[in-house]
């Protein structure tokens, strides 16, 4: 009995918490109709982006492939073999990651453990994936160092600013990025292996 | 295909209607901050739009609602600000309007709700969310549909959360 008073209590105090207006549900209705919209018009944007820069790729290769080097052949090809290797991961990494099994709040945190988990393994191919396209490319302009060396010599300058470019951003992007966002993603990790805990009852204080 | 459009937006618009005020309430659950809580309710709104047309009756709307709110509030307490502004820092625009007219019981009743708020906000997000669900008179089993757990779960987990907010609320007395 005392129990269900102090439920009462408790239930008063909260269902007075807010008491929206007329005019702020109007309001309210204006904004989520607006947010609505822009996230039609992102993800339509999202797409064509994708979509272009899927497109840019695959002429770029094609451009490639007419250059007189073997060099133009590896990079075509290679860049092709890269963005097919690269979807073809994500889609199998990221398999049964995209809906609930079930429609509850648990089945949500599991798909978010998974969601997480897939990222992380995700990254860590996407860090050897990077580290065997800088070998492939190293090799690449070892066997055509005939040709490039020849224009390394009479442009020096250009190429070693390609070389900085190229070869050193990409191991500090790699070890930079990749470490933030995995520092990221294990702490997400941490945060939603703690709410499952939590659901199952467990290390509760 | 426009007619199923006109019919979803007819539908979101009377469960804005219904269940808006409850959404704002449990919004109350995850976040402290006035504006950026506003941004939540909108970021739930959306997920019942984008929700919406999935939804074939297999549980009830109140049901459907509730689990987006929670589902929502959930991603939301990971990508939420880590500085928190606290309580008495709330907007006075937003403070709830109470009709009742003696400002001693008025002051008196406010600071009851943002004691009882606080202490819902401390507990772990799991046992949070039963707390909130109990609060807006959901049963058992309704929770336990909310939620994807057993009856019985529900009923062990709500007694110790309950026992948590009190042993929270008197540390806030």
């Amino acid at each position: 009995m005392i129990e269900d008073r102090e439920l009462d209590a408790w239930r008063e105090q909260w269902t007075s918490v807010a008491k929206p207006s007329a005019n702020f549900q109007r309001d309210f209705r204006r904004k989520v109709q607006q947010r609505i919209k822009r996230h039609n018009r992102r993800f339509v944007l999202g797409n064509i982006l994708t979509a272009i820069a899927f497109l840019g790729i695959l002429i770029f290769a094609f451009y490639m492939r007419h250059q007189a080097t073997w060099m133009g052949t590896g990079w075509s090809t290679s860049v092709c073999a890269l963005v097919f290797v690269a979807v073809s991961l994500r889609i199998w990494v990221l398999r049964r990651t995209w809906r609930p099994e079930a429609q509850s709040t648990r089945a949500f945190v599991e798909l978010w453990h998974k969601r997480v988990e897939a990222r992380i393994r995700l990254l860590r191919i996407s860090i050897y994936l990077s580290i065997g396209w800088l070998i492939f490319c190293a090799v690449l302009m070892a066997v055509n160092w005939p040709i490039i060396g020849q224009d390394f010599r009479a442009h020096p300058e250009a190429w070693v600013a390609l070389l900085v470019v190229c070869v050193l951003m990409q191991p500090v992007m790699l070890w930079y990025g990749a470490g933030w966002l995995r520092h990221r993603k294990l702490a997400e990790l941490h945060e939603v292996k703690q709410i499952l805990d939590e659901m199952d009852g467990k290390n509760v204080p | 295909m426009s007619e199923r459009r006109h019919e979803l937006e007819a539908q979101f618009d009377r469960i804005l209607s219904e269940h808006g005020a409850a959404i704002s309430r449990l919004a109350f659950g995850y976040e402290t901050v006035a504006s950026v809580r506003e941004e939540l309710v909108q970021d739930i709104a959306l997920a019942i739009w984008q929700a919406l047309a999935h939804f074939r009756g297999e549980c009830s709307e109140r049901t459907f609602v509730y689990r987006i709110a929670h589902n929502r509030g959930l991603s939301h307490v990971w990508k939420r600000r880590p500085a928190h502004q606290p309580l008495d820092d709330i907007e006075e625009s937003e403070q709830p309007i109470d009709p009742r007219p003696h400002p001693d019981e008025q002051v008196a009743q406010i600071d009851q709700r943002e004691r009882l708020m606080s202490a819902i906000q401390s507990l772990p997000v799991a046992h949070r969310q039963l707390i909130l669900l109990m609060l807006e008179g959901l049963s058992q089993a309704q929770m336990a549909e909310v939620l994807g757990i057993t009856e019985n779960n529900v009923g062990v987990r709500l007694n110790r959360a309950r026992n948590m907010l009190k042993d929270a609320l008197g540390a806030r007395a």
